[in-house]
């Protein structure tokens, strides 16, 4: 961003907390952009009041919250549950669970996601292209109940049929819903099966418009096909994936509750104890809602930063970006 | 189209990559699947079949009891009506609220324009929780309406996003040349952006089903009527094991048997499943922006 | 650039903060005649009774009120619990599941009713229990009306069948078990000449330690106590019994000579039964109404011999040579009344009068049974269930079940089992729960509830039930238990034992 830019910028940003000075500069404003603010109005509404509104209840991370009392009424404890929360003996564990899990996620489902919607993009046969797209979302559809009593069902020990045709090939039982060491790949793989063909609609939605024109010039330059999936299909799919991982990053936190939760046993809960557990842990089992949200507002605030670092690295390579 | 298509395929090394792409998204497709279709054979298996076979893919014995058992319940018949009425409605609204508020954020000239975005990217990755945003709807007076379903999930910020980068690509000629026909942004956005839009629109719409689809949240904080319950509510009460009734050695009540538990998951996904083809058809059209563009 | 939009953020907050104020203003105006009593309460079926149905109108006939039921799916109820806490239109009753932390915190903070002085005045509500009253309250205060559930409930259940084939008899003692597991192993009890068989069927656990699951009971049997026990004029916990030690030796014998499934710490305990009905495991150690259940099964799969599968035991014999009961905590939950809605003292005697109604003998067998004449017949004194009755019926009437509190003894009718095999089992089962009773360890503990329990107990007690598991597979040994157990105690553990004795010493 260069200096002229963002002079600009910090002077847009300043009209949206008005300053009766430049009362006149924001009339001309909004009588030429009347139309656009007008649609923006609906939207604006909504994030008030079902988005921000909500937010007051972040207080509740500094006080002891019992929901009869309410939000005004519980008392306040300061930096309590923070104190707490850092100096857990569980601490260091949860935040090193919840990044290998969300490093995987990042380095394998993500690729992945992209590999196959290009592999869908060059299949020519329309009819097959529409059947396996709308094979590889099912999974999408289906609850992380049933997805985990379907692992229990195929991994179960000794009658399972992956862990029988494991034991085929290597000729050794492997316990992979109790082996610790096994914890990751399983939800891993339950992550890509589930969520890798869903995923590929948006890139498949971007490639969608790719410009044809782009690939009839690269065909007459004597492209071949893989030259021309690498120089014009993905530099034209670029923006939309730099923005999903601009967004992922803001998720590095959040390795999602309920999947984690149900592959969970006595066995590896070592390795398979993250935030979001821990969260529901302290906030359903534990009644203890302003410990939870004072978990949660630590992920938050580590995701603005993580979100806003990425769309400013973004930018400076001369991406897009979110904004 | 075809023929140029057909022309940039034809080399032996891309009809060899075709083969092996074909056998591989094959693959895909049916690994996918395979697991889907034990779920259709268990509901229609009996309960020895499901409890001695630990994996199949056709019923020996067929039974239609379980769906039998589930479509008897004059509830379940009631909150399927209701489920897809909802999610219909619910998200042709969600779409264009979304699609309003994108628009306007698509233009880099708008003032104002990144501390909106940044204030709506900041609600991806903070919310206010369970209780105040239940707090919020009460006090709207939304409890015990299907609004309550549909508005605190109204925009999805993300779905914002991805929409309104997607109005940015669009080629700014066409919009120079509504104007010079003396249509406001209002009119622009409904006849010329919103039609050329329907790949991206589609993807969301199905987003949008899906998500108040699957809900399972909202109607159980927010409507306190039984009679107004959507599927997800009886999907959740028959596939989460009762915990508490075995701690309890509450015993006197059987777990919901296997197939009636797939034959639950059966009937609520086919609906959301079935929508897709149709939208699908919108997905391909996506094409033809390139040709319009040239 | 992050400092503008926070700005921005705040002024929007502090928008949104005049709005609510402006919003909650509207209280609503409370009669002291009690018209239509509201009422939450879970339901555990597949379906939520549907409002106005045939019991509904009855019971309203019964106590002469309107019942307005909000029904919430039993697997979401803390949830759907604390919301309405948070909120200010509430029920005039709420069925509480047990003393959760989240209703301690509640219950503490003044959001319920202390009823301990109202309960004796109402007939029905005078409880025949006093001692599970005290262990229903909240250090003798009392803040609900329990839903009493039988005392003595374990029960060994074993394939009758296998025991004639390897030619045993249902066990007594803990020994005998550990016999009976092994010949169930190693003897070919199918006679199909195949190793496919063990002994006992263990599931993964929902709940945590001291949760009445098999290993639990295991330890009871072998004088652990029951989750709590009293050691030189001291109450601590049974895990830190010497018996407990022994019991989990016992426990990992079965386990390491392939007596038990092997996939005991991830089986689905919702197809407990299956292994039992396919003839691959003999043994469940749970409560006596799962033999109901299977037999029920078994009936449908083959109704010709059915009678020649279960076999049903009592609590056993620990190696000390005493028996040592396991009872459950005799309740299941209770019936609270929160100050939010029943404000005066005037409102909350009219709520009572109407629950004393709802516990009456009139009103007892239709939230027991459902109605005469269409969902069961009467044959003497026992109620005979009439399968014809359409299903969502008989949803209905497990469903209205959990409205009953019979704090004066069952008041419905016990059900007439289908044929004489069954009644037999059942009234077998009867008798040993009434012998067994004598003999019942009942938790010392129950009454009192420790501040730091509420605040960490949770934590605390999944160290020691995960380390028990841990232990059982070898992971760690009987040192790195016994490690555990001290982890429990250094991270609250020991606050938690002097708060419980202190509760204690001042009763």
């Amino acid at each position: 961003m260069t200096l002229l830019e963002k002079t600009a910028v910090e002077s847009t940003e300043s009209i949206v907390v008005p300053e009766a000075r430049r009362r006149g500069g924001i009339r001309t404003h909004v009588t030429q952009f009347k139309w656009l603010y007008l649609l923006l109005i609906p939207g604006a509404l909504y994030f008030l009041v079902f988005r921000y509104w909500p937010m007051f209840g972040a207080v509740i991370a500094f006080k002891d919250y019992v929901p009869f009392l309410g939000i005004a009424d519980s008392a306040w404890v300061g930096f309590q549950h923070f104190e707490d929360f850092f100096s857990s003996p569980d601490f260091p564990r949860l935040l090193a669970n919840t990044l290998v899990l969300a490093l995987l996620s990042l380095v394998i489902a993500f690729p992945l996601t992209i590999v196959v919607a290009l592999l869908l993009n060059e299949l020519r046969l329309m009819l097959l292209k529409r059947s396996v797209q709308t094979l590889i979302y099912i999974p999408h559809f289906l609850s992380w109940t049933v997805v985990a009593s379907l692992t229990y069902l195929l991994f179960a020990l000794d009658v399972g049929p992956m862990t029988q045709l494991i034991n085929g090939l290597l000729g050794t039982d492997i316990d992979f819903l109790t082996d610790p060491a096994w914890f990751r790949p399983l939800i891993v793989l339950q992550d890509i099966w589930k969520n890798t063909g869903w995923g590929t609609i948006i890139f498949l939605a971007a490639l969608a418009s790719v410009d044809q024109e782009q690939y009839e010039a690269a065909i007459i330059d004597g492209a071949g096909r893989f030259q021309r999936v690498w120089h014009v299909t993905l530099p034209s799919i670029m923006p939309t994936i730099v923005v999903m991982l601009v967004l992922q990053m803001g998720q590095v936190l959040n390795t999602g509750f309920e999947q984690i939760y149900l592959m969970t046993n006595a066995l590896n809960r070592q390795v398979a104890d993250v935030f979001d557990t821990y969260v529901y842990f302290m906030g359903i089992t534990q009644g203890s809602y302003s410990y939870s949200t004072a978990v949660g507002l630590f992920k938050a605030i580590v995701g603005v930063v993580l979100i806003f670092g990425a769309n400013w690295v973004a930018r400076r390579f001369n991406q897009t970006g979110i904004f | 189209m075809a023929a140029s298509n057909l022309s940039r395929f034809n080399t032996p090394a891309g009809r060899a990559f075709d083969v092996v792409n074909v056998a591989l998204l094959v693959v895909v497709g049916v690994v996918a699947l395979l697991p889907f279709v034990y779920v259709i054979a268990g509901s229609f298996a009996t309960e020895a079949e499901l409890a001695t076979r630990s994996f199949f893919v056709w019923p020996e014995t067929f039974s239609i009891d379980a769906y039998r058992a589930i479509f008897t319940s004059p509830a379940f018949t009631r909150a399927l009506v209701t489920t897809i009425l909802v999610t219909a409605v619910g998200t042709t609204i969600q779409l264009l609220l979304t699609a309003a508020m994108a628009y306007p954020l698509s233009k880099s000239n708008l003032p104002g324009r990144r501390v909106i975005l940044s204030l709506v990217v900041f609600t991806m990755v903070f919310s206010g929780g369970m209780i105040p945003t239940f707090l919020v709807v009460k006090d709207l007076g939304l409890l015990d309406t299907y609004w309550a379903l549909v508005l605190p999930m109204a925009i999805n910020p993300f779905s914002l996003i991805i929409i309104k980068n997607f109005f940015q690509q669009l080629p700014a000629e066409l919009e120079e040349s509504a104007k010079i026909d003396g249509a406001n942004e209002l009119q622009t956005l409904w006849s010329v952006i919103l039609p050329l839009s329907k790949p991206v629109l589609a993807t969301f719409a199905l987003f949008y089903a899906v998500g108040i689809w699957n809900d399972f949240m909202s109607p159980l904080l927010y409507l306190n009527d039984s009679s107004m319950w959507t599927l997800q509510m009886f999907l959740r009460q028959v596939t989460v094991a009762t915990d508490l009734s075995i701690v309890e050695g509450d015993t006197t009540q059987l777990p919901p048997a296997q197939g009636i538990k797939f034959a639950v998951i059966v009937v609520a996904t086919l609906p959301i499943l079935l929508f897709y083809p149709f939208l699908q058809k919108h997905f391909a059209k996506g094409m033809l922006i390139g040709a319009v563009k040239g | 650039m992050t400092r503008h939009p926070s700005r921005a953020a705040l002024a929007l907050l502090s928008a949104g903060a005049l709005t609510l104020t402006g919003c909650t203003a509207a209280a609503e105006a409370e009669t002291v005649e009690l018209k239509t009593l509201s009422i939450m309460a879970p339901y555990l079926v597949t379906n939520a009774p549907q409002p106005d149905n045939e019991i509904e109108q009855a019971l309203e006939e019964v106590v002469d009120t309107d019942l307005d039921i909000t029904w919430v799916p039993n697997s979401s109820y803390e949830d759907k619990t604390n919301i309405t806490l948070a909120g200010d239109d509430l029920p005039h009753v709420m069925v509480i599941q047990g003393k959760t932390p989240g209703f301690v915190k509640n219950a503490k903070a003044g959001a319920f009713w202390d009823l301990t002085e109202y309960l004796d005045e109402y007939p029905n509500l005078s409880t025949s229990f006093p001692e599970v009253q005290k262990a229903a309250s909240i250090n003798d205060q009392v803040f609900g009306i329990f839903r009493a559930r039988d005392v003595m409930r374990a029960s060994v259940i074993l394939r009758k069948d296998w025991l004639q084939n390897v030619g045993l008899e249902a066990p007594e003692t803990t020994d005998d078990l550990y016999e009976i597991a092994k010949a169930f192993t190693e003897r070919d009890p199918d006679g199909n000449g195949q190793a496919d068989t063990y002994g006992i069927i263990i599931p993964k656990w929902p709940g945590m330690i001291g949760s009445n699951s098999p290993y639990d009971v295991i330890e009871t049997w072998h004088g652990a106590g029951n989750r709590w026990t009293e050691r030189d004029g001291e109450l601590v916990p049974s895990f830190m019994t010497e018996e407990f030690l022994e019991a989990v030796q016992y426990e990992k014998q079965l386990i390491d000579e392939g007596l038990v499934n092997p996939d005991y710490a991830t089986f689905d305990s919702a197809k407990w039964n299956e292994p039992f009905l396919n003839g691959n495991g003999g043994i469940i150690i749970d409560v006596h109404s799962r033999a109901g259940q299977i037999m029920g099964l078994l009936k449908q799969s083959d109704p010709e011999n059915f009678d020649r599968y279960v076999e049903i035991s009592g609590n056993l014999v620990g190696p000390d040579g005493d028996l040592h009961a396991h009872p459950t905590a005799g309740y299941s939950g209770f019936l609270a009344v929160p100050k939010a809605k029943v404000r005066t003292e005037e409102q909350l005697r009219a709520v009572l009068e109407v629950l004393d109604k709802l516990n009456s003998e009139e009103a007892g067998p239709i939230l027991n049974n459902g109605i005469e004449g269409v969902t069961y017949e009467l044959d003497g004194d026992l109620a005979v269930g009439n399968d014809d009755a359409p299903q969502t019926l008989k949803d209905d009437v497990l469903s209205y079940a959990q409205l009953g509190t019979n704090v004066t003894g069952f008041q419905g009718y016990r059900p007439k089992q289908a044929s004489e095999y069954e009644q037999e089992m059942y009234d077998k089962r009867l008798e040993i729960e009434q012998a067994d009773l004598e003999f019942a360890e009942f938790d010392p503990s129950a009454p009192y509830v420790s501040e730091t329990y509420v605040s960490k107990g949770a934590q605390l007690d999944v160290i020691v039930s995960d380390a028990r598991i841990q232990y059982l597979a070898g992971q760690i040994d009987l040192a790195g238990l016994e490690d555990a157990v001290e982890r429990w105690r250094s991270a609250g553990g020991d606050q938690v034992i002097s708060e419980i004795n202190e509760l204690r010493d001042a009763d």
